[in-house]
């Protein structure tokens, strides 16, 4: 069936979206910021596929006073194998381009979306989890709280702007460049 | 209504006319003809989020200490201690600063010296010398901690020092006071003979961070006062005043003032070095001192007017200038005229071995300022004139080095000592300020009884005439100083973490408490706000020792944050220590004291400081 094959504008396209996964794993995906009078200058937590950069230990030293838990790459499992399932990923779009196979568009399509939501959700699950299990011998007993993946918050003396940073949006154009071959090669 | 509303503007215009002839003003506004300058105030106002444009080191005189200004504001931003302890930061108490002190409670801490680098600050360390008790110090700049102090043998007060040579090869201390070799006694009598002015080069080891003593000089036995290092072509030189040229041993106000004339000693540093290279010294306990008797060379006698002070070398390299604190002249010396009278040996005679070279042959101009009287010490700005300040007459005058022409004349308040210029004493002044650093403040601040703080003024030097646009308070007492461009010191706030340092502690989980023998070793954290000393004990913040017990506390701080320093004090133990952002600090003692003594964190750190507290139980002998 000839027919289903993409157009070599489509499969090209499909082959950017590999690439640009392959890119984004070179930045960052999400962070969070701490703004307080004392830091003035800001606390960061800058969240890459496979490791945290940022004021971490000094965040988990203030942390310790509302009872939060500490946490660390080690924390975080998906760090250890979310950069393989991006690399899988990019190389299956390098197939689908290889072999113009429409299905397998589909197909990657489809674990985009459900890979990006369940990313949203394990995001949202471990503000949950480190906002709401609170050690309640803390110093300072604040209500819990979930942080909002996205926006501003506060806690404390501190205001939170949680961010998709420079890699998140890579993701999203490299899912824009599989859309744009869905919409082209429509039956129409 | 019409009339009313006319009489009502009559009325308002009578008022204003009316009102502006009585405090209307007519004079022409100074600051019409430069609109754009600056009055004295808004020179100096830093407002808050910016920063000074120098860093200004005061030295602190008698109280051992570093005092660390910003200029223009003239705002003192630390104290940094030296060769005293300082409880505040626990100077003296913790192991290594308490080491480098030797026992020595206090220190006189009087010219202070940058590292250079091609004659120029390079902004890495600071060097001092106590006059007290005849030591030197290095600061390293990235900290501003001490890193290092040395005693210096055969010498006794080296005042004038630290001086150094444009690439930090040396810095030499030569004597205020001289003493027999090795402090030996010996009377008075045989003060001609027995003692020496000894001058010692010493080296910086900056990767070991050590200073060491690589050879002295058997002067003779004369105070030396203060002293400069070439620049350009004199870079292998350097000129060092000398007083009491008479050897009077008593009632020196009269009998070391009596010759007209004292010396500049003039001496070639590489030249020396060399004699050491090739053995040209004698072993004084253990070090290598030349005896410029025996080992002639490279040491010359320049005369001077009598009991000098200041010598300064101008930034071309080309001239030092001299004068006796007593004189009202200054004298501008000329090296190549001084290097063409020693090619030529054209000596007038010699002391000690030491040849003396003809005034006449080595003196290029004098310059007479109108009464002034008393001057100390010279710096230069950025177009090569020269800053003196005058002690008795209580000015700084500005003048030409090339010319002898006077350019302007200042009073400060009061009686400057040393002033301070902007990269002052490089090869290339910045110009723009100049700090005179007064011996006396009398009436200028309010009143703190008798004992008075000194002062400092800050010139404006960046026109052609001198403008003292601001006046500082400081605590006994600065005597010469170092004004360096603040962008050229890169400080660290945080101490990087060093996995190799052994008694480094950077997981909580791992402090702990070892005995060997009775030797008690804690390897413990400090953290918002809390001390971890053992982290599997029932009350990790307790460190319990029987009596008699030898204890080493090790603290990291483990707040990698910018300003977070802990404190770690324990009552009636007279112990205190700081604990820097990251860093690893160690206090020891002896627990001989039986009994039950609070701990905890003197330097405010947390909303939970006053919580961050502990116990050390020493446990009586049976």
């Amino acid at each position: 069936m000839a027919a289903a094959k993409l157009s070599v504008l489509s499969a090209a396209l499909v082959g950017a979206a590999g690439g640009l996964l392959l890119l984004s794993l070179a930045f960052p995906w999400w962070g969070m910021d701490f703004i307080a009078p004392q830091y003035p200058e800001g606390l960061e937590i800058i969240v890459y596929p496979n490791r945290l950069e940022g004021d971490i230990d000094i965040i988990n030293g203030l942390n310790h006073y509302i009872g939060m838990k500490p946490f660390s790459e080690e924390s975080f499992p998906e760090l250890g194998y979310l950069s393989y399932i991006v690399i899988a990923m990019a190389i299956a779009a390098f197939i689908v381009a290889l072999t113009r196979s429409k299905s397998g568009l589909y197909v990657l399509i489809a674990v985009f979306l459900i890979g990006g939501a369940l990313g949203i959700y394990d995001i949202h699950r471990w503000l949950v989890d480190f906002g709401t299990n609170l050690n309640d011998s803390a110093p300072i007993d604040i209500e819990p709280f979930v942080p909002p993946i996205f926006g501003e918050n506060r806690i404390a003396n501190f205001t939170t702007f949680s961010y998709f940073a420079t890699g998140a949006y890579i993701v999203g154009v490299a899912f824009v460049c599989l859309l744009v071959p869905l919409w082209k090669e429509r039956k129409k | 209504m019409k009339k009313k509303v006319i009489s009502a503007l009559s009325g308002l215009a009578v008022g204003v006319l009316a009102s502006t002839v009585f405090f209307g003003n007519f004079s022409t506004p100074d600051t019409v003809s430069n609109a754009s300058a600056k009055t004295d105030a808004e020179k100096v106002y830093v407002p808050f989020g910016e920063k000074d444009e120098y860093y200004l080191f005061a030295s602190g005189g008698h109280s051992g200490q570093m005092f660390i200004y910003g200029v223009p504001s003239m705002r003192r931003i630390r104290t940094v201690p030296v060769f005293s302890p300082d409880s505040a930061t626990g100077y003296g108490w913790d192991a290594h600063s308490k080491k480098m002190l030797g026992g020595y409670t206090w220190g006189d801490l009087h010219h202070p010296a940058f590292s250079e680098t091609n004659g120029e600050y390079d902004g890495k360390y600071m060097f001092a010398t106590d006059v007290a008790n005849s030591r030197a110090a290095v600061m390293d700049l990235k900290t501003f901690t001490v890193k290092d102090i040395i005693e210096v043998p055969n010498t006794s007060g080296p005042h004038c020092a630290a001086f150094v040579t444009e690439n930090t090869e040396y810095l030499f201390l030569p004597t205020r006071f001289s003493v027999p070799l090795g402090h030996q006694y010996a009377s008075l009598d045989e003060y001609s003979e027995k003692y020496r002015g000894v001058m010692s080069a010493v080296t910086f080891n900056e990767k070991a961070q050590k200073l060491h003593i690589a050879y002295q000089v058997a002067l003779p036995p004369w105070s030396y006062d203060l002293s400069d290092a070439g620049k350009k072509i004199s870079k292998d030189w350097a000129v060092l005043t000398t007083y009491n040229t008479e050897e009077a041993t008593t009632n020196l106000e009269i009998n070391a003032s009596q010759e007209d004339r004292d010396f500049i000693v003039l001496f070639n540093w590489k030249e020396l070095e060399n004699m050491v290279k090739e053995g040209k010294y004698d072993n004084v306990g253990g070090q290598k001192m030349i005896f410029p008797e025996k080992h002639k060379g490279g040491i010359y006698l320049v005369p001077v007017a009598k009991s000098p002070h200041g010598v300064d070398v101008t930034p071309d390299g080309k001239y030092f200038i001299a004068s006796g604190k007593l004189a009202p002249l200054l004298t501008v010396f000329s090296f190549e005229k001084a290097f063409q009278a020693i090619e030529k040996k054209e000596f007038a005679g010699e002391r000690n071995g030491i040849p003396i070279l003809k005034y006449e042959s080595v003196m290029e101009r004098e310059v007479n300022p109108e009464n002034a009287l008393g001057p100390l010490h010279t710096q230069f700005d950025d177009k090569g004139m020269a800053y003196t300040t005058m002690f008795i007459s209580s000015e700084v005058v500005k003048w030409n080095p090339e010319t002898g022409e006077v350019l302007d004349r200042v009073p400060v308040q009061y009686s400057p000592g040393h002033a301070v210029a902007a990269e002052g004493d490089t090869v290339s002044p910045d110009g723009k300020y100049l700090v005179s650093l007064n011996k006396l403040a009398k009436d200028s601040y309010l009143s703190v009884g008798p004992s008075h703080p000194e002062s400092m003024q800050l010139i404006d030097i960046s026109g052609e005439k001198m403008k003292v646009i601001q006046s500082s308070p400081v605590d006994p007492e600065p005597h010469y100083g170092q004004m360096i461009k603040a962008d050229k010191i890169k400080t660290v706030e945080v101490y990087p973490k060093d996995e190799n340092h052994p008694n480094a502690v950077y997981n909580q989980k791992d402090a702990r408490i070892v005995r060997k023998g009775n030797e008690v070793h804690v390897y413990g954290i400090a953290m918002r706000s809390k001390f971890i000393f053992d982290a599997n004990a029932k009350r990790p913040d307790v460190i319990e020792v029987n009596e008699g017990d030898k204890v080493v506390v090790h603290l990291t701080n483990l707040d990698f944050d910018e300003d977070i320093t802990h404190g770690f004090a324990i009552n009636q133990y007279n112990l205190n220590m700081e604990i820097q952002p990251g860093q690893t600090n160690t206090i020891e003692f002896t627990a001989d004291k039986p009994g039950t003594y609070p701990l905890y964190c003197t330097n405010f750190c947390s909303a939970l400081h006053q919580e961050m507290t502990g116990y050390l139980l020493v446990k009586p002998k049976q």
